[in-house]
């Protein structure tokens, strides 16, 4: 992948990839870091293509599906190491991002019907409300979710309505 | 909450943006800063690894394997020590070990061990000539060895073992003189060594002379003895009547049973128990023998 791919990659899925992290999180400040790293693991990835690196290394077929993965599994390592540390800054910039010169004052308003929805789908389980930020909110088809998962389209048809019931309950037990 | 409803407000969720000067920014520091790293991360790679063995293991074992190595560096040096010279850095082990056997000897046997390895040590002597220091030194170790034998000997209390151990320290002495005839030593050590082994046999010879004496002498000698004591409990009654029932019926039975033996002819057992009641009269602090306290018939 080039730079002019890789760019053009991010510009299509940095507002997805970020969303699916803070609906998981709820913090503006841990989602920017946790995409961070699923961005540069990616670009990483994918513009060593063709060198020789790690024994697991293959080329990214799917970008998408790949930076996705990435992203969960950051998010799981991010609740993994929670009680034990809190991911620092200085963290990401031994893995190669430098910190930012100027903050930027990010801030995400919702109205209480949507801070309600984003905290049930925090309550419900995290299968669920994966593929339900996927389908749903990041508009990915059953079949790339399919491939997220490395399971099969009808697995995913069902996980989706089952969790969309889930939800359901969930709003209408606090409502 | 119906379905529709649900779905409707999920497809609000797609409000949430991230800081775009953040994003911009993000996709900068991606490409420029992942190139350096992406490079070396890439010239590691092309280079041929090399996993070494890992040792990792011996951590676990780390306190044992202190020990046993210190277990083995002791015995080594110790075993190694047994076939050095004088001279020699592990010499002194061996020394060290040789008194160790001295010491730690049953206190009857000591004179007997001390010859056997006064002659080990002249051996050694013998095989080193020209380090004049040291053997002046190991000869006089071994003369020091050699006068305490006499004094060793005597402070055996059995007449009979005291007999037997000076005869066999009579017959390791015979042989160290003959060894000693053989060395290669210089003619004033080999005199001084000589004198101190001739001196020792005389004294050991004098000491065998004087027990077969008291041995053979046993009827009238012992006599003497069971005399002084009976009179000494006759005389001392009054200090004895303090001592405990069990202690006065034992003297008791001790002096009949030294009166049968000499009757009998049994004077070594008879020499034994009036050893015993010696000891007994050392319990109770009567520092003053019988033999010195009364008065000889």
């Amino acid at each position: 992948m080039t730079e002019q791919e890789f760019s053009q990659f991010y510009k299509n899925n940095i507002n997805k990839v970020f969303r699916f992290i803070y609906l998981r999180v709820d913090k503006i400040e841990i989602a920017e870091d946790l995409t961070a790293q699923a961005f540069l693991k990616c670009w990483q990835k994918a513009s060593l293509r063709g060198v020789p690196q790690k024994r697991d290394d293959v080329a990214i077929s799917n970008p998408t599906a790949f930076v996705y993965q990435v992203a969960r599994n950051q998010i799981i390592d991010f609740y993994r190491q929670k009680n034990k540390k809190p991911l620092s800054l200085e963290e990401l910039k031994e893995k190669g991002i430098d910190l930012p010169q100027k903050s930027f004052i990010s801030q995400i308003e919702l109205s209480f019907e949507m801070e309600n929805l984003k905290k049930a789908l925090q309550r419900i389980k995290p299968a669920y409300s994966e593929v339900i930020i996927w389908h749903y909110v990041d508009d990915l088809s059953t079949k790339e979710i399919a491939q997220i998962l490395d399971k099969n389209e009808n697995n995913v048809r069902v996980l989706l309505h089952r969790a969309l019931e889930i939800l359901k309950k969930e709003l209408n037990k606090k409502v | 909450m119906t379905e529709k409803e649900l779905l409707e407000q999920l497809n609000e969720l797609k409000s949430i943006k991230p800081n775009q000067n953040w994003a911009s920014w993000l996709l900068s520091n991606i490409l420029s800063q992942s190139s350096s790293v992406i490079a070396s991360e890439a010239k590691q790679s092309q280079k041929p690894k090399i996993h070494l063995v890992s040792f990792s293991f011996l951590h676990h074992y780390q306190k044992a394997l202190v020990s046993a190595a210190l277990v083995v560096l002791f015995i080594s040096t110790f075993a190694l020590a047994q076939t050095s010279l004088p001279g020699n850095l592990l010499y002194p082990v061996k020394t060290l070990t040789q008194n160790a056997k001295i010491a730690l000897a049953p206190k009857d046997y000591k004179p007997v061990v001390r010859m056997q390895i006064t002659k080990a040590r002249l051996e050694d002597m013998a095989k080193i000539t020209d380090q004049e220091q040291v053997i002046a030194l190991m000869s006089q170790n071994i003369q020091k060895d050699l006068e305490a034998i006499p004094q060793e000997l005597k402070n055996i209390q059995k007449k009979q073992k005291t007999l037997d151990i000076s005869k066999q320290v009579q017959t390791e002495a015979k042989d160290l003189n003959n060894m000693i005839a053989r060395t290669q030593l210089q003619s004033q050590d080999k005199e001084a060594l000589e004198k101190t082994t001739q001196d020792t046999q005389a004294q050991v010879l004098a000491l065998i002379i004087d027990t077969t004496e008291e041995i053979n002498q046993c009827p009238g000698f012992l006599q003497d003895k069971l005399a002084n004591l009976q009179k000494y409990f006759t005389e001392n009654i009054q200090i004895v009547a303090q001592w405990s029932p069990d202690e006065i019926t034992q003297i008791r039975t001790f002096l009949a049973d030294i009166s049968n033996d000499i009757k009998a002819g049994n004077c070594l057992e008879a020499m034994e128990k009036i050893e015993s009641i010696n000891q007994i009269l050392q319990i109770h602090s009567l520092d003053i023998k019988v033999e010195t306290s009364t008065p000889t018939p």
